[in-house]
């Protein structure tokens, strides 16, 4: 920790001290720069007695706006920029002598025009031009049933997504520019009256202070302002569904939309709400139980099963049931490695292949996966490199990692088994406990936006508990969570949700 | 240097029912394994009758130490302060930080042993206490909340072990408790002290106690958890009585352990192995609980920072853990540690009431 504080430091005394460059520029010398660039077009235009400077970047601009809504009522008779004001069909027409608006608004596609070639003031008119992929199927959180649709990458039309599902005014969105050289539009979500204005006021802290160049993605934010930087469980959870965000904002979560990222951060959160699918709330909530202990207990047997493996055939024999060891004595008898060297193999294997799958494009990337595991798999069983008791172990236990619904979370899990399988090797299942001591004092020690990441287990809610481990039925999901500490903790009148009908009445 | 803190922010307080888990939790630790053979030594067959002898010898104490800190309010190093002033209450709560840190490393030393005995002959000691003692540190440098937690988490989740109790119920016969009151009152008084050491841990409940919101609900819960403790304890001492015969209980160094052998799985044989790996997580919170009353204890008294103390603490402690080589150590330093823990609890504490009383309690009424 204090070496990564002594590298951090040690890279920021090495930058210069910055300047801002806009403060002691006139709009000549700003016009003059972007006129450096060959997409920055300017012509004057004159129409009868006045001449009219025109500028844009055609890049950023929509052509179609200019010839249809702009020039044509820029004609002869106009003499001052109110006019233009005044006769130009758009709403978002500003006069200004601000450089700085200046500068944003042409860097973000706006017309500028003015009446003389020294003159200060200039009108903007807003012409920008948008262009963004279509809303298209959630792949990363795709489900069976419930809505096909996902956000994309421009923040207008995610936005624009959950305003449709929430229509209510008090649906507040705060915007922030993130970055020095991107100047990323970063949107926050909450609802007046639900959300917690803690929560609230804590993203909104985190995100104004963020120093940094470029976002790129969300996931930047989320890494930035996440309670814990160190360590590699995520404390925000991010969905490319816009149902799920505008369903968690109505529970009281805080939502963050970043521009150019089609995934939405939800934030604070809890580790059990990483092991619940969406789609959980579209089944029926006894099937939807059973999927979530499914679920619990892949996560479970996914980190344990190759650390327990190790463990008892390092160290405990005596634990394994005559019958049992019999099998295990069989399909080890020729192998020459140690389990530890074995399970390392084979898992190393494992990752080699899932990254490579995901490395490469779609179509060759299943085609790696089948023939690399089969492929493999029999072919070290068949060398003698490894058991075949423990290749079935591995399979399963990569394939229980695939479980869980959100990608960060299973990369975690992922990766939390390499000290576990250590650990083993060490102090066989005594090893086992210790490690799993340590990753519990950890997620104690966890918070997302400084609520108890482990809750409702601890500090133990038992009121929360019936969103976590199973899902209980809708009528029961009268309360916003505790967790969240709302403004307004009911959801709805759980009495008359929960009324039964009189027989035959 | 820090001030002598006599309110704790509410950020950093539990919630008056996690007193349950806390209380629970440090008196349910290494004793289980091998509390019966001394009892059975004394008592025979009605061992049990002395473990509910002691566990209401215990809530009486428990409704002592809650007197005392009520009259008090505080924890037990400003009590000391108020009451016996500066240099003697410093010496008094001097003494009771070195018994809260001796409990930490007594209990960390016997697991170690039954480790030694039971799992892995030739464990490197040091290197397993440093390894343990890392994970304390990062438990306890959390801060209360999250030694809470560890309590909590170390109660509930070890819990299924209380299922294996099933399987030796099998193989008992329990005509082995007749005839009920077969000692003289004496005898069984003198087992039931036995039996009270142990419960003992709770006493930290004396540093804990501003930590607990609404620290007055907090009392049944306490009460509960000490209950639990000896119906737990009772439960498994009936089992022992009738699932081994006398000669055999005396013979077994750790009882509870050898019933262990008796589960049986489809799929385990040897339990004990399970046992006592999951063992470390109802370690845990024993050791968490008995050094941050130990390095709270330094903070309030010495006046600097809790995690400089702690670091100290855990440093001092890896060395009697590796010196402490025999087994017959071992049980002796257990048997002065638990006996200075009685005296200080059974002795010591009604003394402080009756002090604090009259310093504190008269003052406030006129």
């Amino acid at each position: 920790m204090n070496f990564l504080k002594w590298l951090s430091s040690k890279g920021n005394k090495l930058t210069k001290q910055e300047k801002d460059p806009e403060l002691d520029q006139t709009i000549d010398s700003l016009l003059d720069q972007m006129k450096a660039s060959k997409d920055f077009i300017h012509f004057v235009h004159n129409k009868g007695s006045n001449n009219m400077y025109c500028f844009y970047f055609k890049s950023l601009v929509d052509s179609e706006i200019i010839h249809r809504d702009i020039l044509p009522y820029v004609s002869d008779e106009i003499t001052s920029l109110e006019e233009i004001k005044a006769n130009v069909p758009i709403e978002k027409i500003e006069i200004t002598t601000d450089i700085k608006k200046i500068q944003n608004q042409l860097l973000t596609g706006s017309f500028l025009i003015k009446m003389s070639e020294r003159s200060e003031e200039v009108v903007l008119i807003t012409a920008e031009l948008k262009q963004s992929r279509e809303v298209s199927i959630p792949e990363v959180e795709f489900s069976v049933v419930g809505p096909k649709e996902s956000f994309v990458e421009s923040i207008d039309t995610n936005i624009n997504l959950i305003r449709k599902r929430l229509p209510i005014p008090e649906l507040r969105l705060d915007e922030f520019q993130v970055g020095k050289l991107s100047k990323t539009k970063v949107a926050i979500f909450s609802i007046e009256g639900i959300t917690n204005k803690e929560n609230l006021n804590t993203v909104i802290q985190r995100i104004q202070d963020l120093e940094i160049d470029t976002i790129n993605d969300s996931s930047y934010i989320a890494q930035l302002i996440s309670d814990n930087r160190n360590s590699p469980f995520p404390q925000i959870i991010d969905t490319e569904r816009p149902d799920r965000l505008a369903s968690v904002l109505a529970e009281g979560k805080v939502g963050i939309i970043v521009d150019g990222a089609p995934h939405a951060l939800i934030a604070p959160t809890t580790l059990v709400e990483f092991f619940s699918a969406f789609e959980d709330y579209f089944l029926n909530w006894i099937t939807a139980s059973f999927f979530r202990l499914i679920r619990l207990f892949s996560v479970m047997f996914s980190i344990m099963v190759t650390p327990l493996y190790v463990a008892v055939l390092t160290y405990h024999y005596e634990l394994i049931p005559k019958d049992l060891l019999g099998i295990l004595v069989t399909s080890r008898r020729e192998i020459p490695l140690p389990p530890i060297l074995e399970a390392i193999f084979l898992e190393l294997a494992i990752e080699l292949l899932r990254e490579a799958g995901a490395r490469l494009p779609t179509k060759v990337g299943q085609t790696i996966g089948i023939v690399g595991g089969i492929v493999i798999g029999t072919a070290s069983v068949e060398a003698g490199l490894t058991s075949n008791v423990l290749l079935i172990m591995v399979a399963l236990a990569a394939l229980a990692s695939f479980t869980t619904p959100v990608y960060k979370m299973s990369n975690t899990i992922r990766l939390i088994r390499f000290p576990f399988l250590f650990m083993a090797h060490l102090w066989g299942l005594l090893g086992v406990a210790i490690c799993f001591c340590f990753i519990l004092g950890h997620l104690l020690r966890l918070t997302s936006l400084g609520r108890p990441f482990l809750e409702p287990l601890y500090p133990p809610r038992i009121q929360d508990l019936k969103d976590a481990f199973i899902r209980l039925p809708l009528s029961f999901q009268s309360k916003r969570p505790v967790e969240l500490q709302t403004e307004d903790t009911m959801r709805f009148n759980s009495k008359k949700a929960k009324e039964k009908k009189e027989i035959d009445e | 240097m820090k001030k002598l803190q006599r309110t704790v922010n509410e950020k950093y307080m539990v919630s008056p029912f996690l007193a349950f888990f806390l209380i629970h939790s440090i008196q349910f630790g290494i004793g289980i394994l091998n509390f019966q053979g001394k009892i059975i030594e004394r008592v025979g067959n009605d061992a049990w009758i002395a473990v509910i002898f002691g566990g209401i010898l215990i809530h009486i104490i428990i409704w002592l130490i809650f007197k005392i800190l009520i009259i008090g309010n505080g924890d037990l190093i400003t009590i000391h302060y108020d009451v016996f002033g500066k240099w003697i209450g410093g010496f008094f709560s001097l003494v009771w930080i070195l018994y809260f840190w001796a409990i930490g490393i007594i209990v960390l030393r016997t697991y170690v042993e039954v480790i030694q005995v039971w799992m892995f002959q030739d464990i490197s000691v040091i290197f397993f206490t440093i390894t343990f003692l890392l994970l304390v540190y990062y438990i306890v440098s959390g801060g209360f909340r999250i030694v809470t937690g560890i309590s909590f988490l170390g109660v509930v989740i070890p819990a299924y072990l209380l299922l294996t109790l099933i399987y030796p119920l099998n193989q008992t016969e329990f005509r082995n408790i007749l005839p009920i009151w077969d000692h003289s009152t004496t005898e069984i008084l003198l087992a039931s002290k036995d039996m009270t050491l142990s419960f003992l841990g709770f006493s930290t409940l004396l540093m804990f106690y501003p930590y607990l919101k609404h620290a007055n609900k907090s009392k049944l819960w306490v009460h509960g958890a000490n209950f639990i403790t000896m119906f737990i304890y009772l439960g498994i001492m009936i089992i022992s009585l009738a699932y081994f015969s006398q000669k055999h209980l005396l013979r077994y160094h750790s009882p509870t352990l050898t019933m262990w052998k008796s589960v049986e799985l489809p799929f385990v044989e040897r339990f004990e192995y399970v046992g006592i790996s999951s063992w470390a997580l109802i370690i845990l919170p024993n050791i968490c609980l008995a050094f941050w009353a130990a390095s709270r204890g330094m903070r309030q008294l010495f006046r600097f920072s809790q995690r400089k103390a702690l670091i100290g603490m855990l440093l001092f402690t890896i060395f009697p853990v590796y010196i402490i080589k025999e087994r017959e150590h071992i049980e002796v330093l257990n048997d002065y540690i638990s006996h200075f823990g009685f005296y200080l609890i059974t002795c010591y504490l009604p003394i402080l009431l009756v002090v604090t009383y009259f310093r504190k309690g008269r003052r406030k009424k006129h």
